[in-house]
């Protein structure tokens, strides 16, 4: 009985690698990508030179700007911003009242094609003009006021809110809808009750998200004069007067951080029902991670060390 | 809760300084303007060609150079792809203070530092973008399956070659598609950052806003409504078949 012998190692066959598909489409696509861009490159009328000594001058003016800031306009610079926030607020609050009907007539299964496919007409203009063409046009009507500001991001924001309130309302599961049909309830009903409750923390989430972009908006429209930090900026930019914008910039760039931090910790709360306060999670996940580390500290290298930051 | 919303939304009507008198005392100077809006005057269609066409340009380079520089960016801006935590920090910081600045004080600073012109508006929206899409792509690395990364780094590949290897052909879809998300974003403010002088429609929307020539006016923002959705409808489906 001769003993099983190994199989001698299979002579590799030199078989070409199976060849890349062409993709033909994709790259007349690239190509045409690439011509439109070189021939925007080409058409503007820009002279590049002019690049050479932006640097240069960018650093005197940041220099004139932030050496120092001028830190005796900082309390006029906090009203101002205020008054920015205040008409971001009004202006979503009113956008929020507007766009909450109006989406959930919008709304497929709550309403006739009828009225939804005009609204969503009506959502989708409002989105595609700019807030600040709209106050433009809101000008001639109540004047450069903050008012005006307000009520520019209010139509704005009847856009942008009354579009993702109809989503969230279709994204609702059927079932609670189906219940209170059948248990004959009204179509108010349904919606009070069979719709809203599924889709409010998404929704709320939208509202919080909505008043972010907005105060970004309200500094914009500063800008063309309705008042609060972007005039202030405008105003001092238009005299050259570097250090008070250098402090104007300043305050912008904190609030609107803040801001953000503080309604995207809300919205993270409203979504997953657990507060997630930036800094201390990044303190308490960094701590955890040393812990573990001081228990196994070779398999943890690597992800210590990217951990530093929150 | 609510009473805290209530108070806040009573403060800005404070603020704000509602006035609902004016509203009703201008009306009838807003009928003429409303009146002069629904008949915009095509035969200024002539004129407004060049600054769209210059929006469009705009919006096309500040968009290619925007994206190009955000991509290593936006790889040293994750957590994922940068194993160096004070770097990490060092980028995320600097593009969360640029983020927050809006395009249209990028515009008006650009402006008393070139000039007016379009070189202005093409450096706010690079700017722009950048803040943008650092922030989009570096979050989409972060929710990538790392599995392919550690293989790459077990095999002794390099950061830089792991996150060329297996991390970029992950993230490229998504890296695609944002980007004609914010060709979008750029069309639509390119139309806006001229109103401070940084070339475009905006310029053009400022001179004949100045005049009162709202029959101008409503042809360009025609235009503008125009421009804006037909690109909104071409970037759904791309990205709808990106996403696919």
């Amino acid at each position: 009985m001769s003993a099983p012998t190994l199989a001698a190692p299979r002579p590799t066959t030199t078989q070409d690698r199976p060849r890349k598909p062409a993709h033909v489409g994709r790259k007349v696509l690239w190509l045409v990508v690439v011509a439109v861009v070189v021939a925007a490159f080409w058409g503007v009328d820009i002279s590049w030179d002019a690049l050479w000594d932006m640097p240069g001058k960018l650093w005197h003016y940041l220099g004139l700007m932030f050496l120092p800031p001028a830190w005796s306009q900082l309390p006029a610079a906090l009203s101002a911003t205020m008054l920015s926030v205040a008409m971001a607020w009004f202006g979503t609050a009113l956008g929020v009242v507007i766009s909450f009907p109006l989406s959930l007539l919008a709304t497929r299964g709550l309403a006739p094609v009828a009225v939804r496919w005009p609204l969503r007409a009506v959502f989708a203009l409002l989105r595609a003009v700019p807030e600040v063409v709209i106050a433009v046009l809101m000008l001639s009507v109540t004047g450069l006021t903050a008012f005006t500001g307000a009520l520019a991001i209010a139509i704005g924001s009847v856009g942008t809110l009354g579009k993702w309130g109809y989503e969230a309302f279709e994204a609702v599961d059927g079932g609670a809808t189906e219940a209170a049909t059948a248990a004959g309830a009204s179509r108010a009903q349904v919606m009070r009750w069979g719709v809203w409750p599924n889709a409010a923390p998404e929704v709320l989430a939208f509202w919080l998200y909505r008043f972010e972009i907005s105060v970004r908006a309200s500094a914009i429209l500063g800008l063309i004069g309705a008042g609060g930090i972007g005039k202030m900026l405008v105003d001092n930019i238009q005299f050259r007067v570097w250090d008070v914008v250098g402090i104007l910039m300043l305050v912008v760039v904190v609030v609107t951080m803040l801001i953000d931090q503080i309604s995207g910790t809300v919205r993270h709360r409203i979504i997953t029902g657990r507060w997630e306060v930036p800094v201390v999670t990044a303190l308490r996940r960094r701590s955890v991670r040393a812990a573990r580390l001081e228990a196994s500290p070779s398999v943890l290298e690597d992800e210590s060390r990217d951990g530093t930051v929150g | 809760m609510l009473a805290v919303l209530v108070a806040i939304t009573a403060w800005a009507w404070v603020a704000v300084d509602v006035d609902l008198g004016a509203l009703a005392r201008n009306f009838s100077n807003a009928q003429n303007t409303l009146v002069q809006l629904f008949q915009p005057d095509y035969s200024f269609f002539g004129e407004t060609l060049q600054p769209l066409l210059e929006t469009v340009q705009m919006a096309v380079i500040g968009t290619a150079v925007g994206c190009a520089v955000s991509l290593p960016l936006s790889f040293l801006a994750s957590r994922a792809t940068n194993p160096n935590g004070p770097l990490l920090g060092f980028v995320r910081t600097v593009m969360n203070v640029v983020r927050s600045i809006p395009d249209l004080l990028y515009a008006s600073i650009f402006v008393t530092v070139v000039g007016t012109g379009a070189l202005s508006g093409v450096l706010s929206l690079f700017l722009f973008n950048l803040g943008i899409m650092v922030k989009l792509v570096s979050e989409a690395l972060d929710g990538v399956d790392r599995g392919g990364q550690e293989a790459a780094l077990a095999s002794g590949a390099t950061w830089l070659q792991a996150d060329r290897a297996a991390m970029l052909p992950e993230v490229a879809p998504q890296y695609v598609s944002q980007t004609i998300y914010v060709l979008e974003l750029n069309i639509r403010a390119s139309t806006v950052i001229g109103l401070v002088g940084a070339g475009g429609l905006g310029m053009l929307i400022d001179r004949v806003r100045t005049f009162y020539q709202y029959h101008y006016l409503s042809l360009v923002i025609l235009e503008i409504l125009v421009l804006v959705l037909l690109l909104e409808l071409l970037s759904s489906a791309a990205r709808k078949r990106l996403v696919r």
